[in-house]
């Protein structure tokens, strides 16, 4: 019995989530097995290079040499069939989304997504996993041969491992030619702003209410010396524009100084920020989420706080 | 000869100012119907009041006496006009038979004399006093109908004044022309020659005179002519009832203005009956808070718009009234504080156009994101808040007792909360307030707990008619099924939706706003306030409860009976200043003010001096005053006071 | 060109969430739902093809306390018709995209269309989101988290978003199954004249062949959490707050 391992890459580079998800099977225990989709077999062998798995499960095919989710969900079924592990660990990802139902139903396995902490339980799993925008936490039993989706960030990434994995090449049916055809990729366009070197980030949340609020807000950030950010709600209003989006689909940011303003938390926000150095929050809702990962914390309201502070500051 | 010519400039005259005068008021022939024929006493009565007494113009007073000036002299000097013309086309006419020589004379010479100096006056005001309601008018314009209208004068004393030298004695009924004679007899005058001036100077008058005529219809000056139609047609229903949209005269009209054919004749009616005197922009608190809204441009351009359209003046025909003539931002920047209607001298009706044009971009579903939100969230849960109806009474959780659940049990007065004073945090204090109040006066109330919507007040003036008519017909049901005697609100916008907008969907119900409970509890000694506390105190009316619903009073009366000191801000009453929240602007990004109107009014109470407390009987007024404080950074001179905080810690 | 949009209400989150006695389910008792915020955007999508390709869009829901009003919402805003699938609520021991994706699949199935839009997630998708699981059950293929959709002749081309803003294109076959995460413009307005136009008409059932699955609900319970091994709270007035922040950023050598 292994546990399998879906290990997403871009560009050559192994995803975090994915080297987290190798870590988290070696701290449940027992065999690991990474499942690896690439082009070509060299491709497989790059990307396995210092993998902490006992085997890597290869599909090399041009077909799987970019990410597609039909071809990588027959990849999967496949593996889970060929190796028939007790755990399948996706990460919550756009593939992990697109993935982790289908092939629930397909193999016949239960499902749990969202999970933040993962521990052995009987024969089985206790997953821990955040809902409703992280305002609650869902503690459920995964039985064996369970998948599991993790968030990203919900454990460490350990050291990557000095020798090579055995490599086990899987022949896949990929399907009918091309159902889902790869046209091109697409970069991000920074707009000249790259968060992920900012030492210092305030960020605002949804409560800001409309742009009037964010010359404050932008003071409060120019006196600290830091770049001003906003999460999802933020960005889909128009209020600031997306290279300075936080978070799952905006930018992963691991600053010095976190400060936030009317964010409550959601774990797709926390997700590009938890590993900020010292995190403040403010926030008019005592049970926001986010004062479960901030480092400090006051409930209140940010449109008073900010000017005292401000005025503090300068 | 002379006849003949006079009665071919005469007439040919009047056909081109008839032809001028029709080709602008055609298109008023074409437009929607309004009903505005009923009660014709009670608008001739109020029309002559407002003509005669000159109610509104006066309020301004060196634009009022210089406006009264000129307009009576041209009531009198008409009679001259009549005496040149009678005579010139029927010889022999003279209005000398009922004393055209004696006191009309004198009457002529006196308001010649007042016209002139009306127009000095008027002149004075427009190019030296230079007052910033002018902005955006037509100087040339008024330049051109100040010289004519001299003119026309001058030359009517001078043709006096030629004739008394003609007949070389003074006129014992006409000083002003007989002393005028003795100047021009000064500077060589002859009977001989007076002779040939009398003739110059009367055909003079009489071609300025028709020159005038022709002028008028291309000009503001038409208000001579339709502001008397204008005050008669003015509306007689509640000012708190907003006309509802166009009915659709087949399945394919929407219902909506889209082009000048779409409002009804008034609403034209009134675009030509704009004098440009921008009293409403020197009222507006969007103009004033540098918003792209002056109710005068408003109309201005309107107008412009429909003339161009037309085709009377020059420009795109076809240009669009909404996004062409008047931009998005300026309809948006409307707070229907109604100060300008309460202003206007001939009763132009700005807000009901607003919001006529605002309709038609919500239909289009052309809304700022934030007033979108707010607005999406009245559709799914009934309040702008977006919190779930459930939690409409949550405020109730911290009482001392449990409020009746009026929907359950028959009440005396029913409370209905409103969603700001049920939903905001701040606000809620004050409604937990008024709650303790009632219940400690013994008051018998009840409230609808999740059975409450929002009234839909400001929903209607955001433009959205359906979804008022949703919002209300959901509390009129609800309340058909509730027994009570009267309504009692905190808020003056669900006020105004109770007491005035709900009687056109048949909703008639006693309404009161808590100022008016509270001073009658204290005068019935069911409340006892200390009195020995008093505080100096200014106090703001909100605009849904004063100027639409006459509710300036009770508030007073009330911090009187608390021992208060009210100091009023120059602003007060009628002219009260609003705070920028209403008409749904509470919802919209105030990007588009400069200075918020919320932090010019905050300023003009600072003005006061000695005032601790700003007073106020609106929950949005609280919020908005609340920030406004907190944004100038004067927590320390000045503090944000409900009436019901007033009360609470004077019977504590 | 026939798209499928599917509509689903979820409690709103504004509030402080509290939870049923037996911690299985939160208490609806005090909370609001809305639709689906995603799910709007599948909507406006939706609409928006309708615009550019002349595609004509259903709108469909589990049958629910708020179902027919939202369906209306969506009948308002450009769908052309709009069912509700009827469930006994007795029957269902849990209403997790998991349990009620046949129903959905289902419905499709009758339905038949080329496109399926649905919301990328809600907010107690525990076990799993439904645009995967109706490619499941459909067997179509399916992509989620994405942010623009173009129609032509049996294809679509949509962008899928990773991580990090990183999104790639694909050309897909029809029918697919789109878990949507933004529309190509934001949602629109719709008149309150078109609701109240829609008033009084009734929201038709559509009867389908199909049963809710199993999850793993029996086996989970629900909790608040646990706030005290987070942040270290300042507490006081506004000037207390950012007293005591300002005191911490010194202290951390943020400030002078």
């Amino acid at each position: 019995m292994t546990i399998l391992v879906l290990i997403e890459h871009y560009q050559g580079g192994v995803a975090d989530g994915s080297l987290e998800l190798l870590t988290l099977a070696r701290t449940l225990g027992g065999p690991v097995t990474a499942l690896v989709l690439a082009g070509s077999m060299a491709d497989v062998a790059t990307l396995a290079a210092g993998l902490d798995a006992d085997t890597v499960l290869a599909v090399a095919a041009p077909a799987v040499a970019r990410y597609a989710s039909s071809v990588y969900l027959r990849s999967l079924n496949a593996a889970i069939a060929a190796c028939d592990p007790e755990l399948v660990l996706l990460s919550y990802s756009t593939a992990g989304i697109d993935l982790a139902a289908g092939a629930s139903v397909a193999t016949g396995r239960e499902m749990v997504a969202y999970v933040t902490s993962l521990t052995r339980h009987g024969a089985g799993f206790a997953a821990c996993s955040q809902v409703y925008g992280g305002k609650l936490l869902a503690t459920s039993t995964l039985p064996a041969q369970g998948i599991a989706v993790v968030m990203p960030g919900a454990v460490k990434a350990g050291p990557r491992s000095t020798g090579d994995a055995p490599v086990q090449t899987l022949t896949v049916d990929l399907g009918p030619d091309g159902c889902i055809r790869h046209l091109e990729t697409l970069v991000p366009e920074s707009g000249g702003i790259d968060l992920t070197k900012a030492a210092r980030i305030v960020c605002v949340g949804r409560a800001l209410g409309n742009t009037d609020k964010l010359p404050m807000a932008e003071a409060l950030a120019k006196l600290l010396g830091a770049e001003i950010a906003g999460s999802r709600p933020v960005i889909d209003a128009g209020w600031l524009p997306k290279p300075r989006q936080i978070g799952k689909s905006g930018t992963k940011v691991k600053p010095k100084l976190y400060l936030m303003a009317g964010v409550s938390g959601a774990p797709e926000h926390l997700e590009g920020m938890g590993e900020s150095e010292l995190i403040i929050a403010l926030n008019s809702d005592p049970r926001a989420p986010i004062f479960g990962k901030a480092h400090y914390g006051a409930v209140c309201d940010m449109f008073e706080v900010m000017p005292t502070l401000i005025q503090k500051l300068s | 000869m002379q006849t003949m010519l006079l009665w071919l400039v005469t007439v040919g005259a009047l056909a081109v100012f008839a032809r001028r005068f029709w080709l602008r008021l055609a298109p008023l022939s074409r437009a929607r119907a309004a009903n505005r024929t009923d009660q014709p006493m009670e608008r001739l009565t109020g029309a002559l009041a407002d003509i005669g007494l000159h109610r509104r113009l006066l309020r301004f007073t060196w634009s009022g006496v210089l406006h009264f000036m000129i307009f009576t002299s041209f009531l009198v000097l008409s009679t001259a006009i009549l005496q040149a013309f009678g005579s010139g086309l029927f010889p022999g006419f003279s209005l000398a038979v009922i004393g055209g020589d004696t006191w009309i004379a004198l009457l002529q010479d006196i308001f010649a004399l007042l016209m002139l100096i009306g127009l000095a006056m008027a002149a004075w005001q427009r190019f030296v006093r230079k007052p910033a309601r002018f902005v955006g008018s037509k100087t040339g314009d008024a330049t051109l109908i100040y010289l004519l209208a001299g003119g026309i004068v001058l030359t009517m004393l001078l043709e006096f004044a030629t004739a008394i030298v003609m007949s070389g004695a003074p006129h014992a009924w006409r000083p002003v022309s007989t002393v005028l004679s003795h100047l021009l007899i000064g500077t060589g005058m002859t009977a001989q020659s007076a002779s040939t001036a009398h003739l110059v100077f009367f055909w003079l008058h009489i071609l300025i005179i028709l020159t005038f005529l022709i002028y008028i219809p291309g000009s503001k000056h038409r208000h001579m002519m339709l502001a008397a139609f204008n005050l008669y047609f003015r509306p007689l229903t509640p000012k708190g009832q907003l006309p509802p949209p166009p009915t659709k005269l087949a399945e394919a009209d929407t219902g909506t203005v889209e082009t000048y054919q779409d409002f009804t004749w008034k609403d034209l009616l009134d675009t030509l009956s704009c004098t440009e005197c921008g009293r409403c922009q020197s009222v507006c608190p969007a103009y004033a808070a540098g918003a792209p809204l002056s109710p005068k441009s408003l109309i201005m351009d309107l107008r412009d718009g429909l003339l161009t359209h037309e085709g009377v003046i020059d420009g795109d025909a076809h240009l669009p009234i909404i996004g062409g003539a008047i931009s998005q931002e300026t309809l948006w920047s409307c707070t229907t504080c109604r100060a300008c209607m309460e202003v206007c001298p001939v009763h132009i009706e700005h807000v009901p156009k607003i919001v006529q044009l605002r309709r038609t971009m919500v239909e289009d579903g052309a809304l700022e994101p934030m007033l979108q939100t707010a607005m999406t969230n009245f559709q799914s849960q009934g309040n702008s808040f977006g919190k779930p109806a459930k939690q409409r009474a949550r405020w109730t959780k911290d009482l001392s007792f449990k409020p009746k659940d009026a929907r359950n049990e028959p009440v005396d007065i029913l409370w209905f909360v409103g969603d700001f004073a049920s939903f905001d945090t701040r606000a809620q204090e004050l409604t937990r307030m008024v709650a303790e109040l009632l219940h400690k006066a013994g008051v018998d109330f009840g409230i609808l707990y999740d059975g409450e919507r929002n009234s839909g007040n400001d929903v209607r003036r955001v433009g959205d008619e359906g979804l008022f008519e949703l919002l209300a017909q959901q509390n009129i049901d609800t309340l058909a099924g509730c027994t009570f005697n009267r309504i009692m609100t905190t808020d003056p916008h669900s006020l105004n939706a109770l007491k005035s907008e709900y009687p056109a969907l048949g909703a008639n119900y006693d309404v009161m706003h808590y100022a008016q409970l509270l001073l009658d509890l204290i005068k019935a000694g069911k409340l006892t306030p200390r009195t020995d506390a008093g505080l100096t105190v200014t106090y703001h009316d909100p605009c849904y409860l004063g100027r639409y619903n006459g509710g300036f009073d009770a508030p007073r009366d009330l911090m009187a009976a608390l021992g208060h000191t009210l100091k009023e801000m120059p602003r007060n009453r009628e002219n009260s200043f609003c705070c920028g929240a209403g008409g749904g602007r509470i919802w919209m990004d105030d990007v588009v003010f400069k200075e918020r109107p919320s932090e010019n009014r905050i300023k003009e109470a600072l003005e006061l001096g000695e005032i601790t407390h700003f007073v106020v009987s609106c929950p949005k007024d609280v919020v908005m005053y609340t920030a406004a404080i907190q944004n100038l950074g004067v927590g320390d001179r000045l503090a944000v006071r409900d009436l019901a905080e007033l009360v609470t810690l004077s019977v504590a | 060109m026939k798209i499928v949009v599917i509509q689903r209400l979820e409690p709103v989150l504004t509030e402080e969430l509290e939870l049923s006695d037996d911690g299985r389910d939160i208490d609806r008792e005090w909370i609001g739902f809305a639709l689906n915020q995603f799910d709007d955007q599948a909507l406006e999508q939706a609409v928006l093809l309708k615009e550019s390709n002349g595609a004509t869009v259903t709108a469909i829901a589990i049958e629910d306390e708020g179902s027919d009003k939202m369906l209306k919402n969506a009948l308002a805003r450009g769908a052309d018709a709009a069912f509700q699938i009827p469930l006994d609520a007795d029957d269902v021991e849990s209403r997790s995209s998991r349990a009620l994706a046949p129903l959905y699949a289902a419905a499709i199935r009758t339905l038949a269309p080329d496109l399926v839009l649905v919301g990328i997630l809600s907010n107690s998708d525990l076990y799993g989101e439904l645009a995967p699981y109706l490619g499941a059950h459909t067997g179509w293929p399916q992509i989620s988290a994405v942010t623009e959709v173009r129609l032509a002749a049996g294809k679509a081309t949509v962008r899928q978003e990773y991580a990090g803003g990183r999104a790639a294109r694909f050309e897909v076959d029809t029918p697919v199954i789109i878990g949507l995460q933004t529309a190509m413009q934001p949602p629109r307005y719709v008149a309150g004249s078109k609701l109240r136009d829609l008033l009084k008409v009734q929201i038709p059932e559509l009867e389908v062949d199909g049963a809710p699955s199993a999850d793993m609900s029996h086996g989970t319970t629900l909790a608040l959490p646990d706030q005290s091994a987070g942040a270290v709270m300042f507490d006081g007035d506004a000037d207390d707050i950012a007293t005591s922040i300002h005191n911490l950023l010194k202290e951390k050598g943020f400030v002078q």
